[in-house]
C-alpha cells in the first residue's frame, strides 16, 4: 500500500468521516428494559454465609477440643517465656501482619479485570 | 471526573451496578451499532436489534471479560458473532447461503449515481473484506486487535483488509477525476 497515494488518502480520509456518531436515540434505555435482573444483595448473602461458616466451625472446633483447654496452656507457656523470645515473637507476629497487609492493598490497586 | 471503563466494569462485576453498565453501553453503543450497520449494510433495525443482543450477552458474560483485550474489542467480537449467528439462522430459514447473501446486490447501490458512494462500495465488498475493512480502517482497530474480534489469523485480516481497500479504490476511482 502506497501511503502517497491520493487516492489511498481520500480513501482513508473518507472512511473516518463516514464513523459519524450515531446518537442514543433511546437504545440505552432499550437494552437497560432488556437486561436479566441480578440478584442486588450478592456480596451480603456471601458474607453473611461467611460469617455464619466461621461461627459455626469455632463452636464446634471449641466443643471438640475439649473446651479448648489447649488455647488455655499455649497463653500459660507463652506467658512463661523469656522477655528476648516474647519481643522476637511479637515482631515476628507485627511484621507478617504488616507485610500481608501491604498485600492485600497492593492487590486492592490491581486491575481488577487482570 | 470521568470513569474510566475498567471503573465501570469493577462496579458492575464487584456491586452489579447496572447503572455503571448503562454508561458503558452509552459509550460504546454508536460504534457497535455502525459496525453492525456497516455488517447488515445498513438495514437499521436488524443492526439495532443484534447490537441489542450484543449488550444483552456482554452484561451476561460480563464476569469472562478477563482485560486482555480492549472493552471495545470484547464488544467489536460479540457483535460480529451475534451477527454471523444471525445470517445461519436466516440460512437455515430461507435456505440461502452466506455467500448468496453477501452477493445479493444492495438495493442502494441500483442507483449509478450512488456508486461514487463510500457506502455503497463498502456494502459490495465480500463479507470478510468488509468487516475487515469496517473495523480497521473505519473504527480504528489494529490488525491485531481484528484478528481477536474476528477469530481469525493476522495474516488473514491484512490480506482481507488489503484486498477489500483496492476493490474500493478500483469502485471509487472516480473521485480522483
Amino acid at each position: 500500500m502506497t501511503m502517497n497515494d491520493p487516492l489511498d488518502e481520500l480513501l482513508d480520509a473518507r472512511l473516518r468521516d463516514e464513523t459519524a456518531y450515531i446518537d442514543d436515540d433511546g437504545f440505552t434505555a432499550r437494552v437497560m428494559r432488556e437486561l436479566p435482573v441480578r440478584p442486588r444483595s450478592f456480596q451480603l448473602q456471601r458474607a453473611i454465609i461467611i460469617l455464619a461458616a466461621a461461627i459455626v466451625s469455632v463452636v464446634v472446633a471449641y466443643f471438640a477440643s475439649g473446651e479448648a483447654t489447649f488455647v488455655r496452656e499455649g497463653f500459660m507457656r507463652l506467658s512463661a517465656l523469656p522477655a528476648v523470645e516474647m519481643l522476637a515473637l511479637v515482631f515476628i507476629y507485627g511484621l507478617t501482619t504488616m507485610v500481608g497487609g501491604a498485600w492485600a492493598a497492593l492487590a486492592r490497586t490491581r486491575d481488577p479485570l487482570g | 471526573m470521568e470513569l474510566s471503563d475498567a471503573d465501570l466494569l469493577a462496579r458492575v462485576l464487584v456491586d452489579g451496578d447496572q447503572h455503571a453498565f448503562g454508561e458503558l453501553v452509552r459509550r460504546h453503543q454508536s460504534p457497535v451499532r455502525g459496525l453492525l450497520r456497516q455488517l447488515t449494510r445498513t438495514d437499521v433495525e436488524l443492526a439495532d436489534d443484534l447490537a441489542q443482543e450484543t449488550f444483552i450477552r456482554a452484561y451476561k458474560n460480563i464476569a469472562s471479560f478477563r482485560g486482555e483485550a480492549k472493552f471495545s474489542t470484547w464488544l467489536y467480537r460479540i457483535a460480529y458473532n451475534c451477527f454471523r449467528e444471525h445470517a445461519r439462522k436466516r440460512t437455515e430459514l430461507v435456505g440461502i447461503d452466506e455467500e448468496q447473501w453477501e452477493s445479493q446486490p444492495d438495493p442502494s447501490t441500483a442507483d449509478p449515481a450512488l456508486r461514487q458512494d463510500l457506502m455503497s462500495a463498502l456494502a459490495q465488498l465480500p463479507l470478510h473484506e468488509r468487516t475487515a475493512v469496517v473495523l480497521c480502517c473505519q473504527n480504528g482497530l489494529s490488525h491485531d486487535e481484528a484478528a481477536r474480534v474476528l477469530d481469525i489469523p493476522l495474516g488473514t485480516v491484512k490480506t482481507n483488509v488489503l484486498r477489500g481497500r483496492e476493490k474500493l479504490k478500483k469502485m471509487l476511482a472516480a473521485w480522483t477525476k
